[in-house]
């Protein structure tokens, strides 16, 4: 049985997270896994969207969000954020963009502040699955297609148009009931 | 009526006893003292027009217990509000007061072949582990010259009196290196008596750094980052050895920290559920508090 | 005993086929003159391709998916469907409609007449698919007719006698219709269940729709025996542009409508008939069979298929045949074949 450790106060990530770590490729050990993530932190924060594994996708997707919920609680005032932002970033101009540019885009968001969605693979090149990880309102067209209007299809049209007469049905219905109440009364 | 004079002992700041003699006054009447009745009497009317209570910020150093264990695979919402209900109930019957790692408690708890059926226990807090009705403490005390060590599970319905003789905290969450420090950082008098802090004073640190005994150790303490020890006094090769093991980049592993903390949010749900039970029980506490120092029999002099 | 096994076998089988034997004898009525309908068509047909005389090339510009295309494409022969031949499979499978120009709606299988810009319409049509499934409604009527002029016995002969304009919201396809001899008739479950059956089945016969532009003496000729069709082509040869009667035919079915209909019966996808109402009109008693159908690559569940048959049910509002100003019979192309 662990104890929750209440050194710190942390935001709570509107993303979904897997209760464990998932395993990178790293000789390094611990320390080379978080120099391979530092590098594709750095790269969203750079670029904003980028393409990669799903894996490596959705390890860095969680730090992203906790610099950025970080940046967002504490400001850049804060000495152990700004340490924290100075290690994870390593292109030193991108903490200026990390705090003067996306903590005011996002500190109104009730959402994440990440998309990550599944590429499909290109078979047989590639066998791990792939997926585009990005960062909400990012300059760029969107992933996913529009949503297309399906009111005129033909079944919802027979839908709606049931619909309809369901309720007038009911309505009347309901005021013929009233009406007999009111003759019951009298 | 009873008409008595009393002493009323209270510690003010800086642990100086004061003595206040009250003459003329009437055992089951409000105490009229200066020092503490406008205090209680806000707080008692808190509870009675039942204003929205502020949670206080504090409220994960003084109930950590509450909060569940940060293990994902493990949490289950119902089992742990459950849990909270439980450790309410027991909370009304007996007073688990507010202690941390480094405080002097005494711990009564049941114990059959004992003449009187309890036995005190008095001793240091080096450990405090668990959550939910499973939070245990380690009491440590050195008695006839024996190293002892008991561990009390805190919701144990066994237990029947908890008190904090001395609250204070140490510079380090655990203090397992008591066990290889000579007797003398872990001995405690069984008979001590409470020290009280007034009302409102920050948690005192005691920063007495630890010089353990020489090795071999329970542990090898030169690789914990311990900061309440003296200096080791090791040989070079230790402390190289123990820089080659460090994992400086441990701090900056945003989410190993996530998964091992609970969220500010779910933790102001949770405080946020019980904090007027809590207050609750913490008001009656004084109250009981009060009575015991009220009754208190001295001999006129 | 190989003999025997034979014997048996033998004698098995005809008890089965007698049990199990067609009754398509007794009910295919009107053979003779359906195949002199169909005779009148395919020379009237026939006529009209050889009146084209020197095959003469145009121009067919397609904007869409799967890419853009300019076909050259032989003037009065070609129709749309061999567009959508040139282009894809797909567009062949699911295209139930033209637009001509943005401006003209055009049978799968009329033949084009000049330089145009074509666009394929289908059940998902964006932005609208109004027109497709107006056009679907009312082949699904004409379909309806087919099968009620096929499903009665001998000695029940259904006389057709119109189906009114479409109307999606209505929920339900149309189709009015005489039975001599059945004066009061309440169809059960499973005799909507066969009918039911009998158009799936002559629709997935997939039948193409062919449009066919007459005179009205040879309309008069071709519905000799039905009297109200009798009864309404002088009518609509009058009020149409050029004095022509628009007929359809699938299989060896023909009918009036003035279009535009799918290209192919095998567009319909699930298709309930959910009731018959009798009529009481200035004609005499007349049945109105009602349906519901989804063209095919609409999905729905058979919860929400089952709200749109029970409102099937109900009797269909649209205008009886006896009121004046029935749609149907008014061929207003300049409004009704164009969207513009």
């Amino acid at each position: 049985m662990n104890q929750a450790e209440v050194s710190q106060l942390i935001s709570k990530l509107r993303i979904r997270i897997s209760p464990r770590h998932k395993n990178l490729k790293c000789p390094e050990g611990p320390q080379g896994r978080l120099n391979k993530l530092r590098k594709t932190v750095n790269a969203l924060f750079k670029y904003e969207r980028l393409e990669l594994n799903y894996t490596i996708a959705d390890e860095t997707r969680g730090y992203a969000e906790r610099l950025i919920s970080e940046a967002i609680r504490h400001g850049d005032t804060h000495k152990p954020t700004m340490e924290m932002a100075d290690y994870w970033i390593e292109e030193k101009q991108l903490i200026h963009k990390l705090f003067k540019v996306l903590v005011p885009r996002f500190s109104d968001y009730k959402t994440s502040y990440t998309m990550l969605y599944r590429a499909p693979k290109a078979y047989p090149d590639i066998v791990y699955p792939r997926s585009v990880l990005e960062l909400r309102g990012n300059p760029f067209p969107s992933i996913l297609p529009q949503r297309i209007d399906q009111r005129n299809f033909i079944h919802n049209i027979l839908l709606e148009e049931a619909k309809k007469a369901y309720r007038a049905e009911k309505y009347e219905q309901i005021t013929k009931s009233l009406n007999e109440q009111d003759v019951v009364d009298k | 009526m009873l008409l008595r004079s009393l002493k009323l002992h209270i510690i003010q700041c800086g642990f100086a006893p004061v003595v206040l003699q009250v003459s003329r006054t009437c055992s089951n009447m409000p105490l009229s003292d200066t020092h503490q009745s406008p205090d209680n009497a806000v707080s008692g009317k808190q509870v009675k027009s039942e204003r929205k209570l502020v949670v206080p910020s504090n409220s994960r150093f003084i109930y950590p217990e509450f909060l569940p264990d940060p293990k994902m695979e493990w949490r289950n919402s119902l089992r742990e509000k459950l849990e909270r209900l439980d450790m309410i109930q027991r909370r009304k019957h007996i007073d688990i007061p507010e202690f941390y790692v480094g405080s002097i408690l005494a711990v009564t708890s049941s114990n059959q072949h004992a003449p009187n059926k309890a036995t005190r226990f008095v001793g240091i807090c080096i450990q405090r582990l668990g959550c939910g009705l499973r939070a245990n403490i380690t009491l440590r005390n050195v008695i006839k010259h024996v190293g002892t060590e008991i561990k009390y599970q805190l919701y144990d319905p066994t237990i029947q009196k908890i008190e904090v003789l001395r609250l204070e905290k140490r510079l380090d969450d655990e203090l397992l290196y008591l066990r290889d420090a000579p007797n003398e950082y872990s001995t405690f008098d069984e008979n001590m008596e409470a020290e009280y802090l007034p009302e409102g004073t920050p948690v005192p640190v005691n920063t007495t750094l630890v010089k353990l005994k020489p090795r071999p150790w329970r542990a090898r303490w030169e690789r914990k980052n311990m900061k309440g020890l003296a200096d080791l006094e090791l040989e070079e090769r230790f402390y190289k050895r123990a820089e080659e093991l460090a994992t400086p980049w441990e701090k900056y592993d945003l989410m190993k920290q996530y998964r091992r903390t609970i969220p500010e949010e779910e933790q102001k749900e949770i405080f946020a559920e019980v904090c007027s039970e809590l207050h609750e029980v913490e008001v009656m506490r004084k109250k009981l508090k009060r009575k015991k120092v009220f009754v208190k029999p001295t001999r006129s002099s | 005993m190989k003999c025997f096994t034979s014997c048996f076998y033998k004698k098995y089988t005809y008890t089965l086929s007698r049990r199990y034997v067609s009754t398509s004898k007794n009910v295919e009525p009107l053979s003779e003159i359906v195949a002199y309908q169909n005779n009148l068509f395919d020379n009237e047909q026939k006529k009209q391709k050889e009146a084209v005389g020197r095959i003469e090339k145009m121009i067919i510009k397609y904007h869409g998916v799967p890419e853009n295309v300019t076909l050259s494409m032989n003037k009065g022969i070609s129709t749309p469907y061999d567009c959508a031949k040139h282009i894809s499979e797909m567009l062949v499978k699911r295209t139930g409609l033209a637009l001509v120009d943005n401006t003209h709606l055009w049978d799968m299988h009329r033949p084009l007449e000049s330089d145009c810009e074509i666009t394929f319409m289908h059940a998902q049509h964006l932005p609208d698919p109004y027109h497709f499934n107006r056009a679907y409604w009312r082949s699904c009527s004409l379909i309806l007719g087919a099968v009620i002029s096929k499903a009665f016995k001998n000695d029940i002969q259904p006389t057709l006698h119109s189906f009114p304009s479409p109307n999606v919201k209505s929920g339900s396809f149309v189709y009015d219709v005489e039975l001599s001899n059945l004066p009061e008739w309440t169809p059960t479950e499973n005799e909507l269940r066969i009918l039911s059956a009998n158009m799936v089945k002559l629709a997935q016969t997939s039948y193409r729709f062919d449009r066919l532009a007459v005179s009205e003496e040879l309309a008069l000729d071709i519905f000799q025996d039905n009297k109200f069709k009798k009864e309404q082509v002088p009518n609509i040869a009058q009020q149409s542009i050029d004095k022509k009667v628009i007929l359809y035919r699938i299989g060896d079915h023909i009918d009036i409508s003035k279009g535009p209909m799918i290209g192919n019966t095998d567009l319909l996808g699930r298709c309930t008939i959910t009731a018959v109402h009798r009529l009481d009109t200035k004609y005499g008693h007349l049945y109105r069979f009602q349906g519901v159908s989804l063209p095919k690559g609409i999905m729905l569940n058979h919860f929400a298929y089952s709200l749109l048959e029970q409102r099937a049910k109900k009797l269909n509002a649209a205008r009886l045949p006896d009121q004046v100003n029935n749609d149907m019979f008014v061929p207003r192309f300049s409004s009704e074949d164009s969207i513009a």
